[in-house]
């Protein structure tokens, strides 16, 4: 139990870290986008993509690089008290808080696959139905029949009118990736408690 | 269930959960996520979420991390060495002088970044230590830093205005330039009261020996060359920008750039430093938006329950308060959040409450200008939030970066006059508030 | 105990795409009068732009019960039909205000909202004209030439349309415009008339108002989860429906005289206009436009048939009716 613990930990933490440690490099690609956006309007005429990739790269950047600044420990805690508790203190508290984000992140996962779906054209019920089916019909028929499933395709409401789906897909795997980087948190907390580390 | 019972609900509940020192964007989503659930009905769910999508549209939050960035290459590259050495020379010889130097000092850092952070690394490390072996009082050197470092909120760039212009849709340009003259007005203040308090008691900030004063005419000049440095970042910022060739954002990722060009120019960057530099703008960046993105979707679900409205209703309505005193009060609600909340859960928080109120309140000024004014009035009680315990970023940065012998009864008897002298300087511009208004409406006025 | 139980109202949470000062006249009528009349029965709580969802998410959150009803053009709020671009200004659709209820009414569009709206899981209510769509700037505009390299705050659509003039159109939230310009992102917006321009305070960060438009009225609709309009009693139907006309009537007074009076005796923009002849080739262009958009399927077709035959017609008749 314990080895599969630690297994989780050691893998969750690794490619967490590997991935902000690329992300982190994310802040040149931003500044690019807008420097050539400040170029191209002075000298040619102004993109009218740079806006809206420079967004994208926002949201990349702090939604991939959640998990790694969960790991850094920066994420403020208002710790009036908390500050002054013991190690172990921490860890019973945080084994029960920690909770809490968990049903948070989770909802957050949750809303991103209903707006994912909705963003390949399915709005009715739920949308695993939908991922069950555009995936099935991937397996039997390829492509062509899973193009067959999908709707309206969703398109950002401005002149450019970029697809959104990879958007919303970047967050999903951002936030799962969230939610095993505060799972593994859980786990570090248990085995605190218990008197172990992993 | 009464609007005002879901108000009180659900506030009271972020707080406690607050308390628990569980990570402040998991305690305000994890409450917007359950009351959204089970008060709203059907949907209700998918709120939390759609604040990822308002927060990806609000474009001048792409500032936030280039202003962190170049925060970081200042402090982290030592890049401030020169500065600090030319006050140290101009200024030793007054009863006081570094410390006074040391607030200059802390303007230009203002005038380059955007947080309190970089002002805090450089003071700490670079003056601190030089003061210290000079004999200067150690109460009085660490709230020179803890009050000159968070200066960098008020003086443009500012991040907490961007912050603060994203919640009462208020334009950044603006609110920057009203920043400018109180944050002067305020550092005038700081150094008027460092150079009383030492001409009455000489030996808390003893003038430098004559052997120590000894620098060539030549050397002298040549370190008032370092002053320059913030001058062509902050021109290479703000020039293109008031041309109109950049935009705010733009402009901000101008300054990065020159920024770290300027580093690598004066070969003080190095990978290991870039690495650095990059990985904590990551994980302040991070911890800023999730913040944010948590409370976006806090402050639809309240809205959306009724909460804002129940709120509105008792100040204006229930307690029948005049404009003045509405004001007053939330100042002083902010002061008293202050010292235990984080200045942005603060922000976002409170302020969507407070704004729209204060923008409606009659205080015989344009809308617009109640607005920007507020938000130098807010951004100063932050300031105070920064340095008042048990909660305060340069305290906490203070306790970290201090030597030993400071210890963290000196640290929190440090900070006291320096909050009157900004708590006064709150006050002045709550009554002026054309100290605030004046430069903008110079530069922008139609 | 009372003799009669009185029953828990409905409520509806309804999000307009305007913001608070504009949302007071263009749609919050229809609220009061909704809240005023149904006897505590149906409770309308209104929001305006972005408050609860940001007005690109609009739709999808009205399909999935977040929200209860919308007033919004399929433009903005991202239709997912193929409407969408015909809501708001579809470029030289219309002339006048009262242009827009007749082609709905009277042409047939509103049987093709209501269906096509019903194919997507929503239930179309009513459609309305409001302003024309000129410009407000801070750059004067005396050519269509000026139009050239103009950051514009515009409508998808009509942005698409203007980039064949070398505007550049900006797409931010509707609330952050004012501060966009006074920022310098944009230059200014190709958005309303002039009556909007007073109300949002867009007139203090601008200073010319272009009074050739490039559509004669803004076409924007109501709409209610299907389910929540299903679920809702008859009598209340009917209630909606009166409101929502009575919102028309109120806001087309508002808008007509507001156009009128500001451009005559505003003080806060001064007017330009080009030369109708020079204009014209804009005009031109959108009868190009209007062509790519009818070869993109039958039913952009059909409708941009209707806006021809109604063009024709309004031709035939003369002035008032066009601009002679
Ligand atoms: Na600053
Ligand atoms: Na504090």
């Amino acid at each position: 139990m314990l080895k599969a613990a630690r297994l989780y930990v050691r893998f969750v933490d690794g490619f967490n870290r590997g991935l902000g440690r690329i992300i982190m490099w994310g802040i040149f690609v931003m500044a690019a986008i807008l420097l050539w956006s400040s170029v191209s309007k002075t000298f040619f005429s102004p993109s009218l993509w740079t806006l809206e990739v420079a967004q994208f790269a926002m949201v990349a950047y702090y939604v991939l690089g959640g998990p790694y600044s969960i790991q850094l420990g920066s994420n403020v805690r208002m710790d009036l008290f908390y500050a002054d508790w013991s190690l172990k203190k921490k860890a019973w508290f945080d084994a029960f808080t920690v909770l809490l984000l968990l049903f948070y992140l989770g909802v957050l996962l949750y809303g991103a696959l209903n707006s994912f779906a909705y963003s390949l054209g399915h709005f009715t019920q739920e949308p695993f139905v939908f991922y069950r089916d555009l995936i099935v019909a991937f397996v039997t028929g390829g492509p062509e029949a899973a193009s067959e499933i999908l709707g309206f395709v969703e398109r950002s409401p401005t002149s450019w009118r970029p697809y959104v789906w990879p958007i919303k897909l970047v967050m999903i795997i951002g936030f799962f990736l969230m939610l095993l980087q505060v799972f593994a948190e859980f786990l570090k907390d248990i085995a605190r408690i218990k008197g172990e580390t992993i | 269930m009464s609007y005002e019972m879901i108000a009180l609900l659900m506030f009271s509940s972020m707080m406690l959960m607050l308390l628990t020192g569980q990570r402040v964007f998991g305690a305000i989503g994890g409450i917007a996520s359950i009351a959204a659930i089970m008060l709203w009905g059907t949907g209700g769910g998918d709120i939390p979420f759609s604040a990822a999508m308002k927060l990806m549209k609000w474009y001048p939050l792409l500032t936030l991390p280039m202003f962190i960035f170049m925060g970081y290459v200042l402090s982290e590259t030592k890049i401030a060495d020169d500065l600090y050495k030319m006050f140290h020379v101009w200024m030793g010889p007054i009863n006081g002088g570094l410390a006074i130097g040391t607030i200059l000092l802390m303007v230009l850092i203002s005038a380059m970044n955007g947080l309190s952070v970089a002002g805090m690394a450089i003071g700490a490390t670079i003056a601190l230590p030089e003061l210290l072996k000079r004999k200067y009082d150690k109460r009085m050197v660490t709230g020179v830093i803890q009050a000159g470092s968070s200066l960098g909120i008020l003086v443009p760039p500012s991040v907490v205005l961007v912050l603060y212009a994203m919640i009462a849709r208020a334009p950044v340009g603006q609110l920057w330039l009203a920043g400018a003259v109180p944050g002067l007005m305020m550092a005038a203040m700081f150094i008027v009261y460092i150079a009383i308090r030492c001409r009455i008691q000489p030996e808390l900030g003893p003038a430098l020996s004559e052997d120590e004063r000894d620098v060539s005419r030549g050397e002298k000049y040549r370190l008032l060359l370092a002053g320059l440095l913030p001058l062509i970042i902050f021109a290479m910022m703000m020039v293109p920008f008031v041309m109109g060739k950049t935009s705010l954002v733009e402009a901000s990722a101008v300054g990065a750039l020159t920024a770290l060009i300027a580093a690598v120019l004066k070969r003080r960057m190095t990978l290991a430093i870039l690495v650095l530099c990059l990985k904590n703008t990551l994980a302040i960046s991070c911890m800023f938006m999730w913040i944010i993105l948590a409370a976006l979707g806090f402050g639809a679900v309240f809205d959306g329950l009724g909460a804002v409205k129940a709120i509105e209703s008792l100040f204006t309505e229930q307690l029948g308060l005049s404009p003045w005193m509405i004001l007053i009060l939330m100042q002083l609600s902010f002061l008293v959040m202050g010292t235990f909340l984080d200045d942005t859960a603060m922000l976002v928080i409170v302020a969507p409450l407070y704004v729209p109120l204060v923008g409606s309140l009659d205080l015989g000024m344009p809308r617009g200008d109640i607005l920007i004014w507020y938000g130098v009035l807010y951004t100063i009680t932050t300031q105070i939030a920064y340095m008042t315990p048990p909660f305060g970023y340069n305290l906490f940065l203070m306790r970290a970066m201090a030597p030993k012998s400071i210890t963290m009864r000196d640290i929190y008897g440090s900070i006291t006059p320096f909050v009157l002298v900004m708590i006064l300087a709150l006050v002045i511009v709550m009554v002026f508030p054309q100290i605030a208004l004046w430069l903008p409406n110079l530069i922008y006025g139609k | 105990a009372p003799a009669v139980l009185s029953q828990e109202p409905i409520k509806w949470r309804l999000q307009t795409y305007a913001g608070g000062a504009l949302g007071e006249q263009v749609t919050k009528p229809m609220v009061d009068y909704v809240n005023n009349a149904s006897n505590g029965e149906l409770q309308i709580e209104l929001f305006y732009a972005d408050q609860i969802v940001p007005t690109g998410e609009l739709f999808q959150a009205l399909q999935r019960g977040t929200i209860d009803a919308v007033h919004s053009d399929d433009d903005s709020m991202a239709s997912p039909t193929p409407l969408r671009q015909f809501g708001g200004y579809f470029p030289f659709a219309t002339k006048h205000i009262l242009d827009v209820p007749v082609l709905f009414n009277q042409y047939g569009l509103a049987d093709i909202w209501r269906s096509e709206y019903e194919k997507v899981g929503v239930a179309w209510i009513s459609a309305a004209g409001q302003d024309p769509c000129n410009f407000n700037t801070k750059k004067e505009i005396k050519s269509v030439s000026d139009l050239e390299g103009l950051k514009l705050y515009t409508f998808p659509t009509a942005g698409r349309f203007l980039s064949k003039f070398g505007v550049v159109p900006v797409s931010i939230p509707y609330e952050d415009a004012e501060v966009a310009v006074q920022t310098g992102e944009l230059d200014g917006m190709a958005w309303s008339g002039i009556t909007e321009d007073y109300t949002v305070g867009w007139a203090d960060v601008t200073d010319y108002f272009l009074t050739n438009n490039i559509s004669g009225a803004w076409i924007g609709s109501w709409f209610v989860n299907q389910k929540r309009w299903a679920d809702l009693p008859a009598h209340l139907q009917q209630l909606v429906l009166a409101a929502t006309e009575a919102g028309h009537t109120y806001r087309n007074q508002w808008y007509w005289g507001g156009e009128a009076r500001l451009r005559a005796k505003g003080d806060k923009l001064q007017l330009r206009t080009v030369p109708a002849a020079e204009w014209a080739q804009v005009e031109d262009a959108a009868k190009d436009f209007w062509k790519e958009i009818a070869a993109e399927g039958e039913l952009q077709a059909k409708i941009i048939s209707i806006f021809q035959e109604y063009n024709d017609v309004i031709n035939q008749a003369g002035p008032p009716y066009n601009f002679g």
